[in-house]
């Protein structure tokens, strides 16, 4: 028993599950490819009848209420954190080896005790919301098939035994090996191994015989340790974002659960949680709290992050959370009684949230045009870090009039004679109408209901000599501005 | 003269054109223009639909093009004549013969060599100069305006200018103005009209978004500004242009100039070449009775004057080089063993039947000769014919092409339009509907054209639409102004046009995208409103089972002629009663086979009845159930008037062919022959029901005048109007009923040589290989697999019941491999696998194909032990294929394979299985399901359960949302009736489920077995191989 295995099988549904309370005793499955060629990955215990490699809409024809999830990368690789952290709990030295699956290097250590660890590393797991099986053998490749048949903890000590009943995808044949060998009829790695080792070498290759050796167990490799992690911090996203508590304790929970898996692997516990909300607004809203007591306590954090939560209300909704944990050693001593009070950092971001709380979100920002024919449609948008070159001059240098735009434009009475402006009546403005030039139509965003614009615009000089731009719209006319 | 708008493009401007010709027509004519001219990108797409418009709406339809340049310049002209409309089509046909599809861009100096005739716009905002103004200044037009006056001079050129209620386009027009001044140009005011009213302004926006594949959101800019580029009047552009007067008023004087018009198009169709001394004239009369001594032995009597009476009119009408032509195709069919048969209306014509054109006698069948040809009839007479589909079709329309020309013939084409399912997807897209709300709509509704049992909107929301009820309706209308709308063209089965001097001067013509062929830029419907004339080389599957079967039989010293098969066979209708018909010829389908044991066809003439009864005509005619009714005794046979009592005595007094109706015209509404030719005329236009609302109305007050009674008038008018869908005329009927009995015949007296046929002509039909093999199992045919020792390429009859697959039956297996390997083994027979893998050159995966079939089980002994064999390294190593063959093959260390592997091996290799139905593997594990076969003993009523593979799912239009599964199982075939309140709840399972089990009630009638489903689940994990069903077609 020279290596061990952690393994979370069917990792990309656990991961989607861990990041999803909705997921919970639902039929769900996880779908890769576009249109027709999505197939289904992964499927959920609930989704009966639905099978890896199934189209997705004879999935949802066969198990009704089916929920659809792509794969979710960030869920994924936080799940990948927690069981790194988990393995280092076993021996410091871990590989990654592939995606839900990491390898232990046990040589020297004591196999009694060892045993007792990967059960009590399945229980760390499990209550970190993964469930994960733990295999161990002679050399790695022993370990991970003894993972994949765990239950939840399995140690091989008789290889030749163990392996011949196992199916022949444990190998991992290539696609062509894989139907050339299904032609044979060969399902099982025993049955593999019963063939002649040259006889396989000679029909499919150096490949086929690594084959035969890896369905013999005899494959031996070094692993590619990996460093333990060194900064113990969480951050994740919200799609599509949350406006209530509920969600975001779930998910902020999870991951407090890995950075403090994290911190005991490393013998560490933290003294101070920095926690950062990430708003729709793109504002963040920014909290430090030094612990009342250092720990790794799960429960304890969670306690501290909600009893602020409870008072927080953001003007936006939460697109996405940070989490910092400052370790420290162990406590050797209580804080004072009265060192609690939190520290109260003051960032740019929150003072820019403080004025849009005066003036409103959709006047912070920075102005620009959108791709649209409405007159004057801006977006703001968040400032940028460089100020954009200058556009080429334009071909026909700009003639006539200057168009002043009124921000808000004047409401206005205009009267109609032959079909034209005749007289303007608004509050800073009254006049006949000398000339008028128009109508000029614009119009658009018809398809969606309840945003479709449509406008008249006239160009008017009064009396008075100043022209004018009036506009009608379904709400009535105003002044736009003044060409000058 | 007053404003004509001479800028307008169509929806066959293909996504740069939101309304199709015949609106943009009914708008000019509303507004009251004189005249209207269409300028569509790059062709005259939509030049006759608007001639047909103008022509019932009183203007003029002018002819003009979009010339997209090679610069990507658009340049807009107008045809003045018939020299410059030739010069148009000669100049687009070169521009897009020479590019790929949709492609084509005409040359600055092609246009400058030759462009009498046509008169220039400088174009819109694509056009050179203002192209050149908006992206290089003032300069830059008034050199790109400077050429094209070089190329048209001052008289053939006019300034474009256009207004649209914007603020910032007078800047432009300003410079326009100022330049046409100065070059002494005429100015001319035009809307640019891209849609026929401001609310198709939308379609615009969408198609817009389809170009440049966005969403309506993420358009922006590219969307139009406003809706004013519809069609105005006189008034409205007056006021536009009031400071130019003479803009407007150039509109109305450059349309006096443009003589041209579509009714001087001058199509002549080509003369055949005849021998010195003939004409065109008494070179089909002497061809024409030298064909009648032969086919019915002498031409006296009433044979005589039939022929005589043909021949006169066709003369007449100038129709002889026609028939000469056709004749000259079907003689160079022959020549080349190529099996062919005229069907259509020249079904009637004993001219086409000596000539050996069709195969049917029309005076033995008392056709009417009027429905072919009458003296009032002002179109071509219409031939189809018949060939073998595959290379002997194409083999005859490459000759059509080696004799008059690539610039002389080409395919008609045929108008792709947005269609239900295509419709939502375009239209969804555009909206910014997510991709798997789309694919699932696509997939819960195959088809959707057919008659849905559930709301739209439903169906938008079952498929995951989650926006609100009113942004739902937006979708909906714009799918409404959408549907129908060209999205690209393509090309007919096989309508080919031919003329003399080149069909290149008559219409421009582009490259389809099947290689070799072109295709003109009209439909069949535009040739024929042209009077052009098409004849149809249509292929047909069964021609090529039939032509091969008469090889095989050949071979076999058993020679089949279907001229000479005995009419009455009793064993043929013996299998018709008994809907015994899978792979026969129109009589397979599910539906006729429900219909064969009611109908108990006794005759030939049934046959042709029986095909004609199973359309969706008779079937919305309500003419099915009266007809089997009467024919069964049950329902007294009665007339709609006395005086139909000649005319539908052969159909029992119900209508049921068009010559029927036409005569019931003729006869009790007086119609001359010329209005009945309308009649047929109106019932074959499929594009709109105006034409056939019209003579519904006609035909109705003629009938009433002729005291016709009011019943019997109303039940004439349906039946008319069920002819729209789709009836059959009795010579088609007829000639359909000569192959469907060719091949019940074949069926019935060489099952093995019909069954080899099928398989070598595939895909065909209406069931797969797998069915057609297991129909022949139980008729006693044995079907051997495909073997390397003794197979051909092709699958090949070793006796009377028995066939041998070929090898190219086996998925995979490239032709060429197979030859070589046959060459081989001509050469020397094949010792051993090591002797056969060194002796050929079949690719690693192909040797694996054809083991894992079987066929290399004769020199391996099993399909396992072959498998392992055509691994070895002498297989895939080149150094080791000419080192000698060691004595001896160590046995190979693998087990054969069971029963159910090998059943699955077939259906990976074959896509059939020569063993077992897999039905049968897995009866034992299906309790109370009853076989296919032994449902005939159960009783009317009873509950029963029913599995098997899916081969057929259908949703006929006519019959109401019921949908009809038919399952295959190891003893034949049951059907399934699916009411829509249970298809809507299991639809996707019905639909996607490749094996199904149904339980329901059992109805039998008359011999007819279906199971009324009451529920329907997917018989999942029992390892049934997917076979291809026909599904919703």
């Amino acid at each position: 028993m020279n290596y061990a295995v952690v393994l979370a099988p069917n990792f990309a549904l656990q991961a989607l599950r861990r990041s999803e309370a909705a997921l919970a005793n639902k039929p769900f499955a996880i779908v890769e490819g576009e249109g027709r060629n999505a197939r289904v990955t992964e499927a959920s215990e609930h989704a009966i009848g639905v099978e890896p490699g199934l189209a997705v809409t004879l999935a949802m024809s066969r198990c009704p209420g089916l929920l659809i999830r792509p794969r979710d990368p960030n869920a994924e690789s936080e799940v990948m954190r927690v069981l790194l952290a988990a393995a280092f709990t076993l021996a410091p030295r871990v590989e990654l080896t592939a995606e839900g699956c990491c390898t232990v290097n046990l040589q020297g250590a004591d196999p009694i005790q060892t045993e007792k660890q990967m059960h009590a590393c399945v229980a760390e797991l499990a209550r970190a919301g993964v469930g994960a099986r733990l295999g161990a053998g002679a050399n790695p490749l022993l370990a991970a098939y003894a993972a994949r048949c765990a239950e939840p903890v399995l140690l091989v000590s008789n290889p030749a035994a163990f392996l011949a009943p196992l199916p022949l995808s444990f190998a991992e044949p290539s696609s062509v090996h894989a139907d050339v060998l299904r032609g044979w009829g060969i399902k099982t790695l025993g049955q593999l191994t019963t063939l002649p080792k040259t006889e396989i070498g000679e029909r499919l290759g150096t490949e086929g015989a690594q084959l035969w050796e890896r369905a013999a167990g005899e494959t031996i490799r070094v692993l590619r340790l990996i460093e333990p992690v060194r900064t113990f911090a969480a951050d994740w996203v919200y799609e599509p974002p949350v406006e209530s508590l509920e969600p975001l304790l779930f998910r902020m929970r999870r991951f407090a659960e890995r950075v403090a898996l994290e911190l005991r692997g490393a013998g560490r516990v933290a003294d101070n949680l920095a926690l950062t909300l990430q708003l729709e607004d793109d504002t963040d809203h920014h909290r430090e709290f030094r612990l009342p007591e250092p720990g790794a306590n799960v429960d304890g954090w969670m306690r501290v992050l909600q009893a602020h939560l409870d008072t927080v209300k953001t003007e936006a909704r939460v697109t996405g959370v940070r989490l910092v944990a400052t370790p420290a050693r162990p406590p050797e001593r209580q804080d004072g009684l009265f060192d609690t009070a939190l520290r109260d950092p003051v960032a740019f971001w929150e003072n820019l949230a403080r004025l849009a709380a005066i003036v409103g979100d959709d006047r912070v920002g920075t102005p620009v045009l959108l791709d649209t024919w409405q007159p004057d449609a801006v977006a703001l948008t968040k400032p940028v870090n460089a100020v954009p070159a200058p556009e080429d001059d334009s071909i026909h240098p700009p003639r006539g009039l200057t168009f002043r735009r009124f921000r808000p434009a004047w409401p206005a009475d205009v009267a109609i004679v032959d079909a034209r402006p005749h007289a303007v009546e608004a509050v800073e403005l009254h006049g006949i109408v000398r000339v008028a030039r128009g109508p000029f139509h614009l119009s658009s965003t018809w398809w969606k209901s309840g945003a479709a614009w449509a406008l008249e615009i006239w160009h008017v000089e009064l009396a008075s000599g100043a022209t004018y731009q009036l506009s009608r719209t379904a709400d009535g006319w105003c002044v736009e501005g003044v060409l000058d | 003269m007053a404003y004509v708008e001479l800028h307008a493009r169509s929806a066959f401007s293909f996504l740069r054109g939101g309304s199709d010709p015949e609106s943009l027509g009914r708008a000019a004519a509303q507004v009251g223009l004189p005249a209207f001219a269409l300028c569509d990108r790059g062709g005259v797409y939509g030049s006759v639909r608007l001639h047909m418009t103008a022509r019932e709406a009183g203007f003029r339809a002018l002819v003009g093009c979009e010339l997209p340049m090679e610069d990507e310049t658009i340049v807009p002209v107008l045809i003045a004549t018939q020299a410059g409309y030739r010069r148009l089509c000669d100049l687009l046909t070169t521009a897009h013969l020479r590019a790929a599809k949709g492609e084509g861009r005409v040359r600055w100096h092609e246009l400058a060599a030759d462009n009498a005739g046509l008169i220039a716009l400088t174009g819109d905002e694509e056009g050179p100069v203002r192209r050149a103004w908006r992206c290089r200044g003032a300069k830059a037009a008034d050199e790109a305006g400077s050429k094209l006056r070089e190329i048209f001079g001052p008289e053939r050129l006019y300034v474009e200018i256009q207004r649209h209620h914007l603020a910032d386009e007078e800047e432009e027009n300003d410079f326009l103005i100022d330049w046409a001044r100065a070059q002494h140009l005429p100015l001319l005011a035009t809307n640019g009209v891209t849609h026929a009213e401001p609310r198709a302004r939308q379609v615009l926006d969408v198609f817009t978004c389809m170009r440049e594949h966005t969403t309506l959101d993420g358009a922006g800019r590219r969307l139009a500004r406003n809706a004013e580029r519809h069609v105005k009047s006189e008034a409205a552009m007056n006021v536009l242009f009031a400071d130019v007067p003479e803009a407007v008023a150039h509109t109305g004087e450059l349309a006096g100039r443009l003589e041209f018009t579509l009714d001087q198009l001058g199509y002549r169709f080509p003369d055949f070449a005849v021998p010195e001394n003939h004409t065109q004239d008494s070179y089909l009369a002497e061809m024409t009775i030298f064909g009648g001594h032969q086919r019915y032995g002498s031409v006296t009597g009433k044979v005589k004057d039939q022929l005589q009476r043909e021949l006169a009119l066709i003369a007449k009408l100038g129709f002889s080089g026609y028939f000469l032509i056709v004749w000259g195709l079907c003689n160079y069919a022959r020549q080349r063993g190529i099996l062919v048969q005229g069907r259509g209306s020249a079904a009637n014509s004993a001219v086409c039947y000596a000539l050996g054109i069709t195969a049917v006698d029309p005076i033995g069948g008392k056709l009417l000769f009027e429905r072919f040809l009458s003296e009032g009839r002002s179109d071509w007479p219409d031939i189809d014919l018949d060939l073998p589909s595959g290379d002997a079709r194409e083999d005859v329309i490459q000759e059509v092409y080696r004799r008059y020309g690539r610039r002389g013939a080409a395919m008609t084409a045929n108008v792709i339009s947005m269609r239900g399912k295509s419709t939502m997807r375009e239209v969804g897209k555009a909206f910014g509907l997510p991709n798997d709300v789309l694919d699932r709509f696509s997939s819960l509704f195959h088809h959707g054209d057919y008659p849905q049992t559930i709301k739209i909107k439903q169906q938008v929301r079952g498929a995951g639409y989650s926006g609100d009820d009113r942004q739902l309706d937006l979708l909906l209308a714009t799918c409404r102004q959408v549907y129908a709308l060209p999205r690209h063209l393509g090309q007919h089965s096989g309508g080919m046009v031919l003329s003399a001097g080149g069909l290149s001067q008559f219409v421009p013509l582009e490259n389809a995208s099947m290689p070799g062929r072109s295709v003109l830029q009209w439909d069949k419907s535009d040739c024929e409103d042209m009077k052009m004339i098409k004849i149809d080389l249509l292929g047909l599957g069964m021609m090529a089972v039939l032509s091969e079967a008469v090889e095989i039989c050949e071979r076999r010293g058993q020679p089949v002629d279907y001229a000479r098969i005995p009419r009455d066979d009793a064993k043929c209708f013996e299998m018709a009663q008994a809907a015994d018909t899978i792979g026969v010829f129109q009589i397979e389908s599910r539906a006729q086979m429900a219909t064969l044991p009611r109908m108990k066809p006794a005759t030939f003439y049934d046959l042709a009845i029986e095909v004609a009864l199973i359309r969706p005509g008779p079937i919305q005619g309500d003419a099915v159930n009266p007809y089997l009714e009467r024919r069964a005794g049950k329902q007294p046979v009665t007339y709609p008037d006395e005086r139909a009592r000649p005319i539908l005595e052969r159909t029992l007094g119900v209508v049921l062919f068009q010559e029927q109706i036409l005569r019931v015209a003729m006869e009790l509404g007086g119609f001359t022959a010329s209005e009945a030719d309308e009649l047929r005329r109106a019932i074959g236009f499929t594009r709109s029901t105006e034409r056939l609302d019209r003579m519904k109305l006609k035909l109705r007050e003629a009938l009433l005048r002729n005291r016709v009674t009011p019943e019997a008038t109303e039940s004439i008018i349906t039946s008319l109007a069920s002819f729209a869908l789709y009836g059959f005329p009795e010579s088609h009927a007829i000639s359909f009923a000569l192959i469907a009995y060719s091949s019940l015949w074949l069926k019935a007296h060489q099952p093995a040589v019909f069954l080899a046929a099928l398989i070598n002509n595939q895909p065909m039909g209406f069931y797969s290989v797998a069915t057609l093999v297991q129909d022949a199992r139980r008729h006693g045919v044995k079907v051997l697999p495909p073997c390397v020792q003794v197979s051909e390429a092709r699958t090949r009859v070793d006796d009377d019941r028995t066939i041998r697959l070929g090898i190219g039956s086996i998925k995979g297996v490239r032709a060429a491999s197979v030859d070589a390997m046959l060459a081989a083994r001509n050469a020397r027979p094949f010792v051993s696998v090591e002797d056969f893998l060194r002796r050929t050159s079949f690719s690693a995966k192909e040797r694996r194909a054809l083991a894992g079939a079987g066929a290399l089980n004769a020199l391996a002994g099993h399909r396992r032990a072959a498998l392992w064999q055509v691994e070895t390294q002498a297989a895939n190593d080149e150094l080791f294929r000419f080192a000698v063959a060691e004595d001896a093959t160590p046995p190979a260390p693998l087990e054969p394979m069971t029963l159910v592997e090998r059943v699955r091996a077939d259906y990976t290799h074959l896509e059939l299985t020569t063993g077992a139905h897999p039905m049968k593997l897995i009866r034992d594990q299906l309790n109370d399901v009853w076989p296919a076969e032994e449902l005939k003993q159960c009783a009317n009523g009873q509950r029963v359960t029913i599995a098997g593979a899916v081969t057929c799912r259908q949703r006929p239009g006519t019959a109401s949302g019921v949908v009809f599964v038919t399952l295959e199982d190891e003893t034949g075939t049951a059907n399934a009736i699916i009411w829509p309140k249970l298809f809507e709840q299991a639809r996707l399972v019905i639909n996607l489920e490749p094996a199904l089990m149904i339980t329901g009630k059992l109805q039998n009638e008359s011999g007819v077995i279906h199971v009324v489903a009451e529920h329907v689940e997917p018989l999942p994990n029992l390892s049934i191989p997917v076979q291809s069903s026909h599904d919703y077609h």
